[in-house]
């Protein structure tokens, strides 16, 4: 099996074993709606001993095993095909898992971190759970760095979109210097399109996450053209760069010789979360800005810093960049 | 990093004794430099303690406020600080003196006059929480999962509080103290009325003017005990009990261990009772709680402060820091004694009439005829929203507020969650002129009130959540 169908399997036991836990009825009959993608008929065995197949489903295996135990059963199905099963008359108990019964005190613990904490264990590995949940973060995280932006968030943006010199996903990830590149093309689109000189210049990339930009830029963004409006501060035309890495503001800050530059890129996906999004800020990047000038806001999605927040709190920091003219390790300097 | 040191002082005026602390705290930033800000107190220090005094009243009824005004200055020159540098802490009138003619006018004036930013607070609960606080007895719940009872036991009131990992999960008081009867020469001198409601059951009730030693005080005393007994084991139903002072028990777990603070305490765990110059069951009251058998089923824990734990806690512990992302108007700040009306945003009903109803209501609670007084509006529990929800509930907001704000009224948003920053840009956005206090990372809730300070260098706000419930007699 190829790694997206595994997380496919992955995400739809996930969601059935979330929907199982979810209600309190131990018994679910299978409604043909309800049907998961693999059902593994076990011909064989069931002919062989149907009556101790009977006891076996109440064990409860991880994916769901049709077997068909009443005796009537099988002869009407010895005598369908192989691929119509009847399976429909046969109450089947959908699999769930144990109920966890952790102790308060692991409970308040768990309230404080989002680590894996208080999983169990079986023998001397994670339980079946803790690995399906395990490998449902990871394959998100692998999503987010596969993931694009959709075409639609960027017309609700209303922002156009440039290129840097990378070509494809494994280009992106194995040079970081062709990322911090603007391609040709986008240089001559980006000259011809925005407004040059501009106090604060915004920019958008998806970096190493596709989703954090999904769900979170859209309320940064809007948080902080409010914030800056309020504080009467102009911003330049902001557009969306395809596989960016930070470093790209030194050239964008060359070419449009801006002031301030708020680059809003995904960060690197984890396993607690792979919608993080990161600002970073600078004042006035140019080629050869040392990495010291630049500032971040990392965090920021749900379950960190809330969007809207950030991009409040955004508007301030470009305030006082703008004020003392510098940012980094010379704005701590400078702010004494 | 950058820390900033603010002053603060701790004022508890109670039944039979008045007590101060003065304090320091450090602020810094504990976030780390690619977070947005948070700032906490990181270090508090206790710079003075004043002797414990006798509460000095001009009547039975009337506390002598001058006496204390002058025993406060006193103290600040002892501590080298001027109430002027005060910028937090709290001034708490506990117990029975809570209940005097003049105990408002007397905690609401020197809240005033004996620091910058000193709140005036009163209430049994607070009372039981504020000491639990200051004996340490929070910090040790947080260290095991043991449900423990805090008993701070004064002059007049037992103030239970009960916690678990850090969280208060109940509280109760009773009419439990040493100072309920007194003596003198050897003879009864006064006895307080809820002992006298409790001896209506019996057919002979001890009387003004009978001996110090007759044996129906004992009895008095263990009957006090083993109320207190019932109460921690959840065994009181009776909700008219006369030793009851307001509501039942409300926490859910039984109760594992107990702590006793307050100055009944001092005889408890320090052996100070020699030292004790009042002619009351204080002492008897002690030795009763040591030796009465359905306490000892319980595991006993020391406090970090006994008579102190109060005053400790009114000046160390009831000052929280809002969230560093605030957006407030400055000039209309500091505002003191602001009620909260919690409105509570259900998911299906539109912003605008959530607002509505719950301005009426705030209206209809806290306005006297039309006498509009500021109140603070409290968002719990807020979903995850979108720029468009934020907008939809400002507009909301200024709806129904913005008429009834003035330069002396802003409007006051306190909020649980961290939308503070970005709610009241909003309000200014659509509305620039309007006055906005909006704060959080505050837990409050309706009927709490909560004082809020001037804004520090770092931009933050001391915040004092409290109630102000003078119970009558």
């Amino acid at each position: 099996m190829n790694d997206q169908l595994v997380s496919m399997i992955t995400q739809l036991v996930m969601e059935k074993m979330e929907k199982s836990t979810g209600s309190q009825a131990p018994e679910i009959a299978a409604t043909s709606t309800e049907q998961p993608l693999i059902k593994f008929y076990d011909k064989v065995e069931n002919r062989s001993s149907g009556t101790t197949e009977a006891t076996a489903t109440s064990q409860e295996p991880l994916i769901q095993l049709y077997q068909h135990g009443a005796p009537q059963e099988v002869t009407t199905f010895a005598s369908t095909t192989f691929n119509q099963p009847v399976n429909d008359a046969v109450p089947i108990k959908p699999f769930q898992f144990e109920e966890e019964s952790l102790t308060e005190s692991v409970q308040a613990a768990k309230k404080h971190t989002p680590a894996r904490i208080g999983v169990g264990r079986a023998g001397t590995r994670p339980k079946t759970k803790t690995w399906l949940k395990f490998r449902l973060d990871h394959a998100a995280a692998v999503d987010a760095v596969y993931g694009e932006v959709s075409e639609d968030l960027l017309q609700k943006l209303d922002v156009f979109q440039v290129t840097t010199k990378v070509t494809d996903k494994e280009e992106y990830i194995t040079r970081p210097d062709l990322g911090r590149r603007l391609s040709e093309e986008s240089k001559a689109l980006i000259q011809q399109k925005c407004k040059p000189q501009p106090k604060v210049q915004i920019i958008i990339s998806n970096g190493l996450s596709a989703s954090a930009i999904e769900e979170n830029v859209q309320d940064v963004y809007l948080a902080l053209q409010q914030s800056l409006s309020n504080l009467n501060i102009d911003i330049g035309t902001t557009f969306y760069i395809d596989k960016g890495r930070v470093a790209l503001m030194d050239e964008i800050g060359e070419l449009l010789q801006a002031e301030v530059i708020v680059y809003l890129i995904g960060e690197r996906p984890g396993l607690v979360s792979a919608e993080s999004m990161s600002a970073y800020l600078c004042y006035k990047p140019r080629i050869g800005t040392v990495e010291a000038e630049r500032m971040v806001i990392s965090n920021i999605h749900k379950g960190g810093i809330p969007p809207l927040e950030a991009g409040a709190y955004l508007g301030t920091v470009v305030e006082k960049i703008l004020h003392y003219q510098a940012s980094g390790v010379e704005l701590v300097a400078k702010e004494g | 990093m950058k820390t900033e040191k603010i002053f603060s002082a701790g004022i508890d005026i109670g039944t039979s004794t008045t007590k101060m602390v003065v304090s320091s705290f450090l602020l810094k930033n504990v976030a780390g430099i690619t977070h947005v800000p948070r700032i906490e107190i990181i270090e508090k220090t206790v710079l003075h303690q004043s002797p414990i005094i006798r509460t000095p009243f001009i009547n039975k009824d009337i506390i002598d406020m001058k006496k204390i005004e002058e025993f406060i200055s006193q103290q600040y020159q002892l501590a080298q600080i001027a109430p002027s540098d005060i910028a937090s802490g709290a001034i708490i009138i506990t117990g029975e003196s809570a209940t005097k003619e003049n105990a408002s006018e007397v905690v609401h004036t020197i809240a005033d006059g004996a620091g910058h930013f000193l709140v005036a607070t009163a209430g049994p609960d607070l009372e039981g929480i504020i000491a639990a606080k200051g004996a340490g007895t929070l910090q040790q719940s947080k260290n095991t999962s043991k449900v423990i009872a805090n008993i701070d036991i004064g002059g007049g009131t037992a103030n239970i509080a009960v916690m678990q990992f850090g969280e208060v999960i109940g509280t109760c008081t009773l009419h439990v103290g040493g100072r309920l009867i007194e003596f003198k020469d050897g003879k009864i001198q006064s006895i307080s009325p809820p002992l006298m409601r409790l001896m209506e059951r019996w057919a002979n009730p001890l009387a003004v003017g009978d001996a110090a030693e007759d044996i129906r005080v004992t009895h008095c005393i263990e009957e006090m005990v083993q109320t207190l007994a019932m109460i921690l084991h959840g065994q009181c139903r009776d909700e008219k009990h006369p030793l009851l002072l307001g509501h039942l028990p409300n926490w859910h777990k039984p109760v594992d261990a107990i702590v006793f603070t307050g100055g009944v305490a001092s005889c408890i765990y320090e052996n100070e009772c020699t030292q004790r110059q009042y002619d009351d069951i204080g002492e008897k009251l002690a030795k009763m709680l040591q030796q009465h058998e359905q306490l000892q089923s319980f595991l006993w824990l020391q406090p970090e402060e006994t008579a102190r734990a109060t005053v400790t806690g009114a000046g160390t512990q009831t000052t929280e820091i809002s969230g560093a992302t605030i957006q407030v108007d400055a000039q209309v700040l500091p505002l003191k004694n602001v009620p909260v009306f919690n409105c509570h945003i259900d998911p299906l009903t539109d912003f605008n009439s959530t607002v509505k109803t719950a301005v009426e209501r705030a209206n209809d609670l806290f306005s006297i005829e039309d006498n509009r007084s500021p109140f603070a509006l409290y968002f719990s529990e807020l979903p995850y929203l979108s720029f468009q929800d934020v907008h939809a509930l400002c507009q909301a907001i200024l709806l129904h507020l913005a008429t009834r704000c003035s330069k002396d009224i802003p409007i006051i948003i306190v909020i649980q969650s961290d939308y503070a920053k970005i709610m009241g840009q909003t309000i200014q956005a659509i509305n620039a002129t309007v006055p906005i206090i909006c704060i959080d990372q505050i837990k409050v809730e309706t009927g709490d009130y909560i004082d809020i300070g001037e804004v520090l260098p770092s931009g933050v706000v001391p915040v004092v959540v409290k109630t102000l419930a003078f119970h009558s007699k």
